[in-house]
């Protein structure tokens, strides 16, 4: 089994598109450049919203919230928004640690991350 | 328990949060270790030549996670300060000393041994009937003698 999957899929909500990305599994310092090359390529085609469903990421490390952090970085360069939605327990707290659910949207719901 | 690894970081994750519960750390206390672990072992992927090894001990009073490896770590305050979120790197050892009871840390020219401290809930014998004390003790009991710890139910 892989240890990380993603998938991605465009949508729409109130007309407005966004770029939806399930990461689930665990993300740790073995798979965060991928991570990272994976998220790029979304970034590359200019997503008004970038939207990472983490509902099913049971382990995130600092690694790949380093990934994560360098992707909303380019994203706010190009005028784009990432969100971030559903962590689970352990990964909320690593958001909370650093802080970093300070400087990207943490959301309950695809829904509620779609609308901003 | 002793256990030499690679990159097999998911296997270390599960393997400290088996033992964790085993010793009876409580969630989400449980998850904490795992974290601290897992990120003083990416350290070992990152900046180590040859594999390193975990090693797991608890008694009563705490669970107890050693890692070495042969990476140095040079600033004795490595993990003291909260990194910048814009830090290339650093938040690793800073989240094991945020989620970790105690945390010590030694590094010479032959590599790195980091242990990290859990505490563990205390028993409390006293807050039992005293008719089930009396009349033997309850399957906690047996389960708490069984992990050596005899000394706080000399009472």
């Amino acid at each position: 089994m892989e240890l990380l999957t993603v998938s991605v899929a465009a949508s729409e909500a109130a007309g407005e598109p966004y770029t939806l990305v399930e990461i689930a599994g665990e993300a740790d310092v073995t798979n965060s450049d991928e991570l990272r090359r994976l998220l790029d390529e979304e970034v590359s085609k200019q997503p008004h919203t970038l939207i990472l469903d983490l509902s099913g990421l049971r382990f995130m490390d600092s690694s790949a919230l380093h990934a994560l952090l360098l992707v909303n970085r380019a994203l706010d360069r190009q005028g784009g928004v990432l969100a971030l939605v559903s962590p689970q327990a352990a990964v909320a707290k690593i958001l909370r640690l650093t802080t970093a659910d300070r400087l990207i949207p943490v959301f309950s719901s695809v829904a509620d991350a779609a609308v901003g | 328990m002793s256990y030499d690894y690679t990159t097999d970081l998911a296997a270390i994750r599960a393997v400290v949060h088996r033992y964790a519960l085993l010793a009876g750390l409580p969630e989400p206390r449980a998850t904490d270790l795992v974290l601290a672990v897992s990120e003083v072992a990416a350290n070992t992927v990152r900046h180590a030549k040859s594999p390193g090894s975990l090693k797991i001990w608890y008694d009563s009073d705490e669970i107890v996670c050693q890692v070495h490896d042969d990476g140095i770590i040079t600033d004795p305050l490595a993990g003291r300060h909260r990194p910048s979120l814009n830090a290339k790197g650093g938040h690793g050892l800073w989240i094991v000393n945020q989620v970790c009871d105690q945390v010590d840390m030694r590094s010479d020219e032959t590599g790195t041994t980091i242990r990290l401290h859990m505490k563990l809930p205390r028993p409390r014998p006293r807050s039992l009937p005293r008719s089930r004390m009396a009349t033997g003790p309850g399957e906690e009991y047996l389960h708490r003698t069984r992990r050596g710890t005899t000394r706080a139910w000399n009472c």
